[in-house]
């Protein structure tokens, strides 16, 4: 048996110059960081019955990986062979789907990780990556791009370049814990209550990115700014260059933002929010406030309240820590001792 | 005499300055991210490195969490190798001396640990048989090495190099423990940090 945990991610600026549709034709960054909220899949044999059991929001128990309704799941079993006797897997999460999190994504890692582990196959970190960003783009054909697998494979803070070649470059922001909590203690998570589907957000952004070359080109640029005052600790800086961000991000697409977002975006602003942006494809998912820590109260207040005007009855804060680990297994009774 | 005194501390001094302040950080990286899947670190040298792990480990150990115990139910799980003389012999006297390292470390390796080798020269056979026992698992290896850096200091993950001339021992050893010192201070000032902030 074999349990997995890959982090959810927040990615701070870049978001987006990732889409292939941009990295094949100029260099794209991102930079984020990974959290405590984390996806986890038990994955196991079946000894006794040779069924293919998948446990999720649902459960699927059928004669043949073919079979298997979850896409990820049955295009990876099949990819990597796994169709003779029974095998269950079963996910779990911290955080819901389509919160803007890249939980697709650190599922992807955490599947890929799993069951190469469950072959007996130890994975790097890059490998693991490489192994969940081609099921997913190459397989799957999602119009995505490289940096959720990436960021939920590596952890921690990072840099990810995506190379007109497809390959991927990562450089770790070594942050001290100092700066780390100063950057905790001025920042604000919620989830709007509004769960999307990446892929639907992304199509008509895929569309039309070379309309939007500049924006996207300035978007990557802030990579190095943003880098720079996370090293100092200069929060109002990052505030600046996330809020850009959001405001560039929302000229991409016509279904990046709505009445609903903005208007919770600009109580949180209003209340005394340095900066933020949505996290995500766009049209729900989840709002990162960059605040100080004495205007925090009245933030949480007045977007909580205007959350509750709007009717977004599963809007809530979601508490948080970075973290440095990425994707583990974290046990493997088939060969815990390596 | 004082002459050499201080011509010994300004080769320390001198020397200390060079050592890669950017690959000391990527260790503590790779200790934090051990930490938070409650992974083991396992750390190894011959000689005056085998007593500069075992110095660590009692530090890292109990010193880090030491001004508030009772808070941190989770603490480090940090391993000297071989942890007793015993197995120590068996494995040199049974299966050879290069075996003295790799044979404890094959016993305890999951992949949720990291292991932390110390070798001045960089290319002890037996540390270099754990190290390639760790990288095949994808274990992640801190390498503190001297001289040029060996073979250790290219295979490493986090590569410490104290670069100085061949067989200066003196030096590679006192600066690899001063470093050891400051991830046991990184840590403590962290978590006396949580503490205070009631995040542990």
């Amino acid at each position: 048996m074999i349990l997995v945990r890959a982090p959810l991610r927040i990615p701070f600026v870049g978001d987006g110059t990732d889409l292939l549709g941009f990295s094949t034709k100029y260099t794209g960054q991102v930079l984020s960081a990974t959290i405590n909220k984390f996806i986890y899949l038990l994955i196991k044999p079946t000894d006794l019955v040779d069924r293919y059991i998948v446990k999720y929001q649902t459960i699927e128990n059928v004669t043949d990986p073919r079979f298997i309704k979850h896409d990820r799941i049955r295009e990876a079993l099949l990819h990597l062979e796994i169709t003779n006797g029974g095998i269950e897997i079963a996910s779990f999460a911290d955080i819901p789907a389509k919160t803007g999190l890249g939980s697709s994504g650190s599922f992807t890692v955490a599947l890929m990780k799993g069951l190469h582990g469950y072959r007996g196959q130890p994975m790097s970190k890059h490998e693991a990556a490489e192994a969940a960003c081609a099921l997913e783009i190459d397989i799957l054909k999602e119009p995505i791009g490289k940096q959720d697998q990436y960021a939920a494979a590596y952890g921690g803070f990072n840099i990810f370049r995506f190379n007109l070649d497809a390959s991927v470059d990562q450089e770790s922001v070594l942050l001290g814990w100092e700066k780390r909590a100063l950057l905790e203690q001025h920042l604000l998570l919620f989830y709007t209550g509004v769960t999307r589907d990446a892929s639907s957000v992304l199509h008509e952004q895929t569309a039309h990115i070379d309309d939007h070359t500049a924006t996207y080109k300035n978007m990557a640029a802030a990579v190095p700014d943003f880098h720079d005052a996370l090293i100092r600790g200069d929060v109002g800086v990052m505030a600046r260059l996330a809020h850009q961000e959001w405001e560039w991000k929302k000229t991409l697409a016509s279904n990046v933002t709505n009445e609903k977002i903005d208007t919770l975006y600009t109580t949180g602003i209003t209340a005394g929010a340095w900066g933020g942006k949505l996290l995500g494809a766009g049209s729900g998912g989840c709002i990162l406030f960059f605040a100080p820590p004495d205007r925090q109260a009245e933030i949480r207040e007045q977007v909580s309240q205007e959350a509750f005007r709007q009717n977004l009855l599963d809007f809530q804060e979601i508490t948080f820590h970075f973290t440095q680990s990425g994707t583990d297994i974290l046990y493997n009774d088939s060969s815990n001792r390596l | 005499m004082k002459e050499f005194i201080r011509g010994f501390t300004d080769d320390v001094v001198r020397t200390i300055y060079t050592v890669s302040q950017t690959e000391i950080a990527k260790a503590i990286n790779i200790i934090q991210s051990v930490y938070e899947r409650d992974g083991r670190i396992y750390i190894f040298g011959n000689g005056g490195s085998l007593a500069l792990a075992t110095h660590w480990v009692s530090d890292f150990n109990k010193t880090v969490f030491s001004h508030n115990l009772e808070k941190h139910r989770r603490r480090f799980q940090a391993i000297r190798l071989p942890s007793t003389e015993s197995e120590f012999s068996a494995w040199a006297n049974d299966m050879g001396y290069d075996m003295v390292f790799a044979g404890p470390l094959q016993n305890y390796l999951q992949e949720t640990d990291c292991v932390i080798a110390i070798s001045s020269s960089g290319n002890s056979p037996n540390i270099m048989k754990a190290v390639e026992l760790a990288r095949a698992h994808y274990v992640p290896v801190i390498g503190l090495s001297g001289f040029d850096g060996g073979t250790l200091n290219t295979l490493a993950d986090a590569k410490i190099l104290v670069p100085t001339e061949k067989g200066n021992y003196g030096v590679v050893e006192g600066i690899h423990d001063i470093i050891l010192h400051l991830i046991t201070k990184y840590f403590q000032d962290y978590f006396d940090h949580c503490v205070k902030q009631d995040t542990v």
